[in-house]
């Protein structure tokens, strides 16, 4: 067995509990059945030379493994993919298939699922934030109809679930403060379907029980 | 050989020329030397059934291959890299945790630099002069700069992002593309000459030429 180690923050505010992308790896690992330990960043932990040597952006996760490390976790999916049939087909076509929906939801959905979260949680009562939410939305909600187009009667994005669904599912959930996921059932069905799995809600509160344990004591 | 189809369009405005995305997998198939035809699109062949069957959202570039249909630049990529014609082209390097490094960079590329310059091109292309795009704007510029000065750091000493020039390079230098309207990249000496070096490549100045001469083919008539 490899040992598997994943960085993750400490704590981060409530508006970002259950979102920050450590959680893709951690569901990713939970259906791979692989288990793995944790180094948690504190407060400017993450500005350290020593983390930027790993992650050149700052951010988390780093994923490291018997002297491997990784950044990247849409990177670290297609890694831990390699491991597991539940994540990434065998077949060299369907694997593709799931390749092009890991891109598709990093490349394609969350940028603009990013640039209406931007506006909402840090820029709420600015001028421009307000005149651009308009427009912002509609691309966003023109994207989240195509996936609900793609997805017609299947339960995942090409039938079985893959890593395809792990990434879009926690794109989607981005919008948790927003109705327009909701608003589109055949969408709230495949997230809440998603959210479902076992191994989602094993990795949701493992990320979780950091945040609890180190929340900050109120001033 | 496989049969590869991949998709384009016919024509864009000339801000976006050299920068649509059927550039990174032509690049692509031209480094691994492998042949493949052009499907060109009218913009009334974006929302047809068929092309959103295909493509989800009716962008470019689609992939065909013998039969089977992908789309999504960085998959498309990934997939001829992985292909048995790149073999020997290094594009996916066979050491595991080069290939790896090489598949982070790809991710990053699309997934933590992309973003911010698509948002900045979102307003130089389209709301230069909307009050909402002037205030926006220096907050912008200053996060796309920020993640481009992650990128050169990383590029001190290095002339790629992993080792060997690979399909991380074709990812990251396509999406710089993209910032060709501004200084933002040669401003930055390590980056620009980086973007040089990869674009000196004969594959790229191919797969450009070959995307530009489809855009001079089909140039709108001027009107009067």
């Amino acid at each position: 067995m490899s040992n598997i180690r994943i960085t993750a923050f400490k704590w981060v505010p409530p508006f970002a509990q259950g979102l920050v992308r450590d959680l893709r790896v951690r569901w990713a690992l939970e259906e791979a059945g692989l288990p793995y330990t944790e180094n948690l960043l504190g407060p400017g932990e993450q500005n350290s030379a020593a983390h930027r040597a790993v992650q050149p952006f700052g951010q988390v996760p780093v994923y490291e493994e018997d002297g491997l490390t990784l950044f990247e976790s849409g990177s670290i999916l297609i890694h831990i993919g390699e491991k597991s049939e539940v994540l990434l087909p065998r077949d060299a076509a369907k694997r593709a298939r799931a390749f092009t929906w890991m891109f598709a939801a990093l490349n394609s959905v969350e940028p603009h699922v990013q640039n209406l979260t931007t506006i909402d949680l840090f820029f709420p009562n600015e001028e421009w934030a307000k005149l651009r939410r308009p427009a912002a939305e509609k691309m966003a909600l023109g994207r989240l109809n195509a996936i609900a187009a793609s997805l017609e009667a299947r339960d995942y994005l090409e039938g079985e679930f893959t890593a395809g669904d792990l990434l879009m599912i926690s794109v989607l959930r981005n919008l948790r403060h927003t109705t327009l996921v909701k608003d589109i059932p055949v969408l709230a069905a495949y997230q809440a379907r998603g959210e479902a799995r076992p191994a989602f809600a094993r990795a949701l509160a493992a990320q979780l029980a950091h945040f609890e344990r180190n929340q900050p004591i109120a001033a | 050989m496989p049969n590869i189809r991949v998709t384009a369009f016919r024509w864009v405005p000339p801000p976006f020329q050299g920068q649509v995305r059927d550039l990174a997998v032509r690049w692509a198939l031209e480094e691994a030397g492998v042949p493949y035809e052009m499907k060109l699109l009218a913009p009334e062949d974006q929302d047809t059934p068929e092309y959103r069957a295909w493509h989800p959202f009716g962008k470019v570039p689609a992939y065909e291959e013998d039969g089977f249909q992908l789309f999504e630049s960085g998959a498309i990529v990934l997939h001829i890299a992985e292909g048995k014609s790149a073999e020997g082209t290094a594009l996916l390097p066979a050491d595991r945790a080069a290939r790896a490094r090489v598949v982070a960079w790809v991710i990053a590329a699309l997934n933590s630099v992309d973003p911010d310059i698509i948002a900045l091109g979102d307003i130089d292309h389209f709301a230069a002069d909307e009050a909402w795009g002037k205030q926006r704007r220096p907050a912008l510029a200053g996060m796309v700069q920020t993640r481009l000065n992650a990128v050169a750091a990383h590029l001190a000493g290095r002339d790629y992002l992993v080792d060997q020039f690979s399909a991380a390079d074709i990812m990251m230098i396509t999406i710089l593309r993209a910032l060709r309207h501004t200084t933002l990249v040669s401003d930055i000496p390590d980056l620009r000459s980086y973007r040089d070096r990869c674009e000196a490549r004969p594959a790229f100045q191919r797969a450009l030429a070959a995307q530009l001469d489809t855009f001079a083919r089909h140039a709108p008539a001027a009107k009067s």
